[in-house]
């Protein structure tokens, strides 16, 4: 439809966002294990304004916080109370709380790169930096399960329950493997790529329509007020990413701290 | 359109994209674990202990500020009903110093009246006698003169004299 709407009203097509967005050129240390491209560089630059403001909040913060110390501290709070404590409790939960703590405020800050201007990137837009987020919380439920369970009886658990007929188990187990090894972190990985990728496509096909109608349009007269229209479109979806930012770090750091709760044996 | 051209392509993880990630996740964790929850959670702790602290130590004071408002209760209460006590015991003994001070007064006043009574009795009494004497002494002067002789007669003589003075004393009463 987009592109139609496109077709229709004038010769040049406007500068729609592809899939090559995310899949740019190596740009430095080419053909190397560190060559690095726009997305990477991205991430490296929200890593270091990431560790720089949190490391500057950290080594000045105070018994009496400020307004950005209280901000930060009720990100630190969200996360303990409302996220580790919540689902496994104070005496399990404690040991988490780093872990869940680094996850929520990586991905909330790597996917607001989405819609930071020159940036227009989220630093999760590649599979891979959600997929080694979800490999860290995979190895840390198994190590949990392993220690509190013993890794037969995890996989006794989880693929073999308790009153359960035992045919079904010919269904159930290979299942329930599967979603032990493979489902949940896949699940958690393409969760967050696919709304950091269909994010940017909603936010950059809005902005390129608004510059197309406004700027390259040759009829002006209807080209304005669509352009306008479609810029205002844009500017919700930037605000609806913000949110977006926001609900998936919630969303991997709740997961992950429901998959290491599942290693634990039940009360 | 675009999207079918390299879909699978974004997927397909390169090497340096893995290292990349990897690298930055173990320093981003490194970070928070080492350095950003450490500091944040002494912080918070101390704010914590301060605050119970701070709690526990209003709570105490409290707790001395309603003892010592208990005990100045007692002690003001205690306070008066001494007072009343010694009020009323002042007053109990006003009174009896005053009804000490009157009986006293009206026996000295009913001593002196009786001492006077006495002493005017007594007064009276040696008039009485003296007179009778100097009565008798002029009566019988008077007599002898008038009789022109000296009554030798003791007894006339006597008898005489009180014949007079019981005169004198009818006329007196009269």
């Amino acid at each position: 439809m987009v592109e139609a709407m496109g077709m229709l009203f004038a010769a040049e097509s406007p500068d729609l966002p592809t899939v090559n967005d995310f899949l740019p050129p190596e740009i430095l240390f080419q053909g190397t294990p560190f060559a690095l491209n726009r997305i990477i560089l991205i991430r490296i630059v929200a890593t270091i304004i990431l560790l720089i403001v949190l490391g500057i909040t950290a080594s000045r913060a105070k018994l009496i916080p400020g307004r950005w110390q209280s901000i930060v501290e009720t990100g630190i709070d969200f996360v303990r109370e409302s996220v580790v404590y919540q689902v496994m409790g104070e005496t399990r939960g404690k040991r988490y709380v780093p872990m869940i703590s680094t996850l929520f405020f990586t991905i909330f800050v790597f996917n607001l790169c989405g819609i930071i201007p020159g940036m227009n990137m989220a630093a999760n837009a590649t599979v891979v930096m959600p997929l080694v987020f979800a490999v860290w919380v995979l190895i840390q439920y198994w190590v949990t399960a392993v220690r509190e369970k013993g890794l037969w009886g995890f996989v006794r658990d989880e693929c073999f329950p308790k009153g359960v007929p035992w045919p079904v188990y010919i269904l159930l187990a290979p299942i329930q493997l599967c979603e032990l090894i493979l489902i949940r972190p896949a699940s958690l990985t393409i969760r967050l790529f696919a709304n950091m990728v269909s994010g940017h496509l909603l936010v950059a096909t809005a902005l390129a329509f608004a510059q197309y109608w406004v700027i390259d349009a040759t009829n002006k007269l209807a080209g304005i007020p669509i352009g306008a229209l479609w810029f205002v479109f844009g500017f919700v979806l930037t605000l609806f990413e913000a949110f977006v930012a926001f609900l998936q770090a919630y969303v991997f750091a709740i997961l992950s701290t429901v998959y290491i709760s599942m290693s634990y044996p039940e009360d | 359109m675009t999207l079918a051209e390299g879909g699978i392509d974004l997927f397909l993880p390169h090497t340096y994209d893995i290292v990349w990630s990897l690298i930055i996740l173990v320093i981003v964790a490194l970070f928070f674990y080492k350095f950003f929850m450490p500091k944040f959670n002494a912080i918070l702790d101390e704010r914590a202990a301060k605050i119970e602290g701070n709690i526990a130590k209003a709570e105490a004071a409290k707790a001395e500020a309603d003892a010592a408002k208990e005990k100045y209760e007692a002690q003001l209460s205690t306070a008066r009903v001494e007072a009343s006590k010694i009020r009323d015991d002042a007053r109990a003994e006003a009174s009896h110093i005053i009804a000490d001070a009157r009986s006293r007064a009206e026996s000295d006043a009913a001593q002196i009246t009786a001492n006077a009574q006495r002493s005017i009795e007594s007064q009276h009494q040696q008039a009485l006698v003296s007179l009778k004497g100097e009565v008798g002494v002029l009566a019988t002067a008077l007599a002898g003169k008038i009789l022109g002789s000296k009554l030798e007669n003791d007894d006339v003589q006597s008898s005489m004299i009180d014949k007079m003075i019981d005169d004198m004393a009818g006329s007196d009463k009269k």
